[in-house]
């Protein structure tokens, strides 16, 4: 299993964690990568509303609807995987908006539980980092340790 | 297996052909006959996630047509200059993408359950673009506005090649 890169980018389209793990991937400048994860913040919006159908047609409450209407409303998902013939982004957004872009090789099977993995380190290593303020920068050594040795073991 | 709608742009960022096999869900295209969002409550007490403004057929293809310019960009700046953007998906819909070497642009927006379909879009444009829209001695080099794209035999042949190819 090859992953290239791991991006975090912040629900104001910042990008906030940024890490290579493997070389496949041109390499950007610092700032090529800011513009780039702002660029893919705002396509992935568009994608949004580009939906061609209603969510409810396709995603139909099973059985009886449920007595208490969900306050949630569901909304259309933006982009989840992207292909290209080179590699392939596998994009997950949490609740709160943050999303994971993860890069691995086109045919890649079971990159969706490697993000929840990922995911769950972020959570443990760096949302429960009492120095960690939201919306900045990750500088976390813990979670880039458990990263690579998640990362690393996979592959 | 659903296709819901077909783009061909040229290479001066114009749409010069479209087509829809479902109607625009009512609930977003904002055309629909009951009261707007802002004016007035539902009957159950929801309240009405707020619906965007109506976007035209031309603003969606503009929309498309930036998105897969950017995201073509991105792959390339990411994966090096001989990379190619092949599609993306959504939980909703799925987009598939092709670009001649002469810069048209072939995008097709189906359900997530379809493969890649580069080789198909591929087909439409040898089998059916270059023999009836480049070889008709009446189209014009470009198509400006989309002149001379959508004849009587493209269009036949489009309907067939979809029902052929791609089965409901």
């Amino acid at each position: 299993m090859v992953v290239f890169a791991l991006f975090i980018i912040s629900k104001a389209g910042g990008l906030i964690y940024n890490r290579e793990f493997h070389s496949g991937l041109t390499k950007l400048t610092s700032n090529d990568y800011l513009m780039l994860a702002g660029s893919f913040h705002g396509m992935h919006a568009i994608t949004k509303q580009l939906c061609p159908v209603p969510a409810a047609a396709i995603n139909p409450t099973s059985g009886v609807p449920s007595l208490a209407p969900s306050p949630f409303t569901s909304r259309p998902s933006g982009i989840e995987v992207l292909e290209s013939s080179h590699f392939r982004i596998q994009c997950f957004q949490t609740l709160t908006g943050t999303k994971f872009l993860l890069f691995t090789e086109p045919q890649q099977p079971n990159v969706d539980s490697v993000l929840r993995r990922i995911y769950e380190l972020y959570s443990d290593y760096v949302m429960k980092n009492p120095f960690y303020t939201v919306e900045m920068p990750i500088r976390c050594e813990k979670f880039d340790r458990s990263l690579d040795g998640f990362v690393k073991v996979r592959s | 297996m659903a296709i819901y709608s077909f783009y061909i742009f040229d290479r001066h960022t114009e749409c010069i052909y479209t087509r829809r096999w479902t109607p625009r869900p009512m609930s977003s295209s904002g055309k629909s006959g009951r009261p707007q969002s802002g004016s007035s409550i539902t009957s159950n007490g929801d309240s009405v996630p707020p619906t965007r403004k109506a976007l035209s057929k031309e603003d969606d293809a503009k929309l498309i047509f930036g998105l897969v310019f950017s995201l073509r960009n991105m792959v390339q700046k990411l994966g090096g200059e001989d990379d190619t953007f092949l599609s993306y998906r959504t939980a909703e819909y799925k987009l598939h993408y092709y670009e001649t070497p002469t810069r048209m642009k072939f995008v097709m927006l189906t359900d997530t359950k379809q493969n890649n379909l580069r080789v198909a879009l591929h087909q439409i444009w040898a089998n059916l673009f270059v023999e009836y829209v480049v070889k008709n001695p009446l189209a014009p080099v470009e198509h400006p506005g989309g002149i001379g794209v959508a004849n009587e035999l493209f269009e036949r042949g489009l309907d067939a090649f979809v029902t052929a190819v791609l089965p409901s």
